[in-house]
């Protein structure tokens, strides 16, 4: 069975939402400790006294997945499963502080009931008044791949259903000052441009939310198709991802040539990285490498960005000279292999192949 | 009563986050749920947690959560009448 990708909507640090598409001018951060988001014109999605009660990412899903119905012309999905790594911490942080400040008396509703990893999905089901499957994935780095592989099953068991696929994670002050001391973060302000231009260890930190409309039947305007997903959990040393990604490309259905460009996840972590680099002169020495994280920072779902990212390189036929790891001419690009390791922990692989 | 009346329409407005309107538009004897400004239940515990921390007014049934809430002049009147006692 295949899988299309028929709409998207995302919110990014980049000027995603209303353009579309891959924004002509990239944004570059020049003293970035972290990036946010460029928030959506939310009074032209949501109900006023809706809006008033959500926090910032409840906001920015709830817009995302409009717009990706749009996208797609559907006014009903089948189906909705959302991934986040970190889900509502802003409504958390809101509810735990009122803990404490109040010691445990007259806390504000409002931020509970917000503060849940679903609340997202059920804020879009609720705009939507859909009565239909809802799930939320929450596992780190895999919680946009365990939403997706959900979703994939969810199609074969009911072809010809269309349904949202989000993936989501915010961040805030506080949140940044916890993962600063886990040393996941550059020390020091960097510019999102030249992210892979930094000696030391840490990366980048970001946000963002991306849906997409997946369905089994081309509406003849869908993007790209999901051709395969697989993940690894902790692998040993880099040679088993190699070999695991062998085996994920040699699976039936994925094509003999191999995939014409790699999406990496490099981060700017010389640490980090290393892994995509042998990757690379290991397994696909020939092929050229882009990469995503500079646009819209680390986090626990930017998987999502990048499966955007490929869907409209494969829709366009055209490479953003900003994500080239080095200048090479674009020739046609049929097949994407995503690739993407968080903290070295979650891997995921995604095979995005042309309709 | 006046000045608390205008200071409740500012606090209902932050609290319930209700970003496009003014104290001016709250009428201070319309009915605050429902009809009137339409209000709804999560908002209803938002004000009874306001009145309690801020005016140490604690509501303790749904029958007099009713009659407390039922416009910005009655949650004055209440706060006043619990002062005084």
């Amino acid at each position: 069975m295949k899988i299309y990708i028929k709409g998207t909507g995302i919110v990014s640090p980049q000027e995603t939402f209303l353009a579309g598409d891959f924004p002509d001018e990239v944004i570059e951060y020049r003293e970035a400790r972290y990036l946010k988001c460029i928030e959506p014109p939310y009074r032209e999605f949501i109900d006023p006294m809706t809006v008033r009660r959500m926090s910032r990412i409840v906001r920015m899903g709830v817009c995302a997945a409009k717009k990706c119905m749009q996208d797609a012309r559907i006014s009903m999905p089948d189906a909705i499963i959302t991934g986040t790594g970190l889900g509502c911490i802003e409504d958390t942080e809101k509810f735990l502080s009122s803990m404490i400040r109040n010691e445990e008396r007259l806390l504000n509703p409002t931020p509970f009931i917000q503060s849940t990893h679903n609340t997202i999905s059920s804020a879009i089901a609720l705009a939507i008044k859909c009565h239909n499957y809802n799930s939320t994935y929450v596992h780190r780095g895999f919680s946009f791949d365990n939403a997706l592989q959900d979703g994939i099953l969810f199609l074969h068991e009911n072809p010809g259903s269309n349904i949202l696929v989000g993936g989501l994670d915010e961040i805030t002050d506080h949140s940044y000052m916890i993962t600063s001391r886990m040393g996941l973060w550059k020390r020091q302000s960097v510019n999102n441009l030249s992210l892979l231009e930094y000696d030391d260890r840490g990366s980048l930190p970001g946000e963002g939310v991306a849906f997409f409309t997946l369905g089994t039947v081309n509406n003849n305007n869908a993007y790209a198709r999901i051709r395969a997903t697989d993940i690894q959990y902790k692998p040993e040393n880099p040679e088993s991802v190699c070999l695991k990604l062998s085996r994920f490309l040699a699976d039936p259905g994925a094509d003999e040539t191999g995939p014409d460009l790699l999406l990496l996840g490099l981060n700017g972590d010389p640490h980090s990285d290393s892994i995509y680099y042998h990757l690379h002169n290991k397994l696909f020495k020939d092929r050229h490498i882009v990469y995503y994280k500079h646009l819209c920072g680390e986090y626990d779902t930017s998987v999502s960005f990048a499966l955007w990212l490929a869907a409209m390189i494969i829709k366009r036929q055209k490479v953003p000279d900003v994500i080239k790891l080095k200048p090479f001419e674009t020739g046609e690009i049929k097949n994407i292999l995503i690739y993407n390791h968080v903290r070295g922990i979650n891997h995921s692989f995604l095979l995005i192949t042309r309709c | 009563m006046e000045e608390l009346i205008q200071n409740l329409k500012h606090e209902i407005i932050e609290s319930l986050n209700l970003e496009d309107m003014t104290p001016d538009q709250i009428e201070s004897d319309t009915p605050l749920f429902v009809e009137g400004l339409g209000l709804d239940s999560i908002d209803a515990l938002e004000l009874i947690v306001l009145l309690e921390k801020k005016y140490g007014l604690k509501i303790d049934t749904a029958e007099e959560g009713k009659k407390v809430l039922y416009s910005v002049r009655t949650m004055a009147e209440n706060i006043i009448r619990h002062r005084n006692q």
